[in-house]
């Protein structure tokens, strides 16, 4: 009973919260107080405790939290690459449509200089057909004048010589004077000039 | 644990009833009624564990996702109460958890007993937490973990009375460590097997009487729910102070 009361009073040192509540129940209950305050289950609680709680911690870190957490790591490390690998598709995605892009600009700025290369060179062959005709023409047009010039020169001596011829022919029958055809022609082309002159002017 | 004959104690539950007796250098370390759920929860928590994980799946099933669901609380306790200078002690936080929370909700299965009721068990493992991160900052601090009994930026005249002060909250912590969940357990289950009696004697009083037992039988299914919350937050409380003790141990201030 003197034990009993040692051991009571050591349990009431270690948990002075827990006789509190040990009190009440005490007075009500017919037993001796609460269990758990029967220090004589102690040690088998406390060997056990050690024994189990032991195993269970070699149990959870030989085996379980390495496996738990290589799982875990592998996953992050899955979720990581993918994503790095995502990354990189996107990255080469958006590098070949630069290119194309790139290659489409290229593509039409030659097809803009092709283009224009094309109508100058065009334009300078129009150009060259015409300045050619125009030259043809050009020529055909002067020969054309020549030609009527010296149609109209050869008419116009002609002219003179038909003015003199007539002159003489009139002034032998109105005055009966017998002119060289020489003098008349000389006289003729005078007047010719004359007139010619009055013309310009 | 019968209460057919009328109310019995609620504290009838509590007692420690030897299955098979040992003894060991003299000490009586019979295996008990208490042994036997401990066990359990250690046996239960690892066979749960180990063929939750036995796949292994990149994608996990239920059973996985529960386990990594713990593992990841845990770890993330650690990670934000300690820090990374706490990954070597996370195994032992997971254990602390693990066996906690089993215990407390097997526990809570009618006719099973509850280990974490007993404030040797709690005191023991407060104790062990204790001793241990005092152990850490004495090697990690050497004598400059005495300083932590020193308030920073206090008054000079105020100091002596500070430290005092701290020297007692220091050494009451594994008392409220084990206490808390100690108490808690009690109170909960006297509670339950008072509504459980009060229920099973009125309705031995039979005819109309019948009926008023429906009352504390209500009473006990929602006091089942809070003692389903109770075990598990108070599995979670413990170890979130262990890893704040540790913080302090490794971090001082």
């Amino acid at each position: 009973m003197t034990e009993n009361t040692r051991n009571r009073l050591t349990a009431i040192a270690v948990a002075l919260p827990a006789f509190m509540s040990a009190k009440a129940f005490a007075a009500g209950a017919s037993e001796p107080g609460l269990p758990q305050l029967d220090i004589a289950t102690w040690p088998s609680q406390l060997f056990w405790l050690v024994v189990l709680f032991g195993a269970g911690y070699l149990v959870m870190a030989k085996i379980v939290t390495p496996r738990i957490g290589a799982v875990l790591e592998e996953r992050r490390q899955t979720v990581d690459g993918d994503l790095e690998k995502a990354r990189a598709a996107s990255a080469d995605a958006a590098k070949i449509r630069a290119d194309y892009e790139s290659d489409l600009e290229k593509a039409r700025i030659e097809a803009a200089e092709f283009a224009k290369q094309a109508a100058m060179e065009a334009s300078k062959k129009a150009e060259a057909a015409d300045a050619k005709i125009a030259r043809k023409l050009a020529e055909k047009v002067g020969a054309a004048e020549a030609k009527l010039a010296e149609a109209k020169s050869s008419a116009m001596a002609n002219l003179n010589d038909v003015a003199a011829e007539a002159a003489m022919a009139a002034v032998a029958s109105l005055a009966g004077i017998k002119t060289s055809s020489a003098q008349a022609s000389k006289t003729a082309s005078s007047i010719a000039t004359k007139l010619a002159k009055q013309e310009t002017n | 644990m019968s209460n057919s004959e009328g109310m019995h104690s609620p504290v009838e539950q509590f007692e420690i009833k030897p299955l098979v007796e040992l003894s060991l250098g003299g000490y009586d370390v019979s295996f008990t009624n208490s042994s036997l759920f401990m066990l359990l929860a250690v046996g239960v928590s690892a066979i749960f564990l180990i063929s939750a994980m036995r796949r292994a799946d990149m994608v996990p099933g239920r059973m996985q996702g529960m386990a990594e669901m713990m593992y990841e609380f845990v770890a993330e306790m650690v990670r934000s109460n300690v820090g990374s200078e706490g990954r070597p002690y996370f195994p032992f936080i997971f254990t602390l958890f693990v066996f906690l929370l089993f215990g407390n909700m097997l526990g809570l299965i009618p006719y099973s007993y509850t280990f974490t009721s007993q404030i040797i068990v709690t005191f023991a493992m407060a104790a062990f937490v204790f001793v241990g991160v005092t152990i850490i900052a004495l090697f990690k601090h050497g004598l400059h973990f005495f300083s932590f009994f020193v308030p920073a930026g206090a008054p000079k005249v105020l100091i002596p009375f500070l430290i005092v002060i701290e020297v007692i909250s220091y050494f009451v912590r594994p008392v409220s460590l084990s206490v808390r969940l100690f108490a808690n357990m009690l109170a909960g289950h006297t509670m339950l097997k008072v509504f459980a009696g009060l229920a099973v004697m009125i309705s031995g009083a039979g005819g109309l009487a019948m009926a008023g037992s429906l009352l504390p039988f209500i009473a006990l299914i929602g006091l089942t729910g809070l003692e389903v919350l109770v075990a598990a937050l108070q599995a979670y409380v413990f170890t979130i102070l262990t890893c704040m003790y540790l913080n302090d141990a490794l971090h001082l201030h």
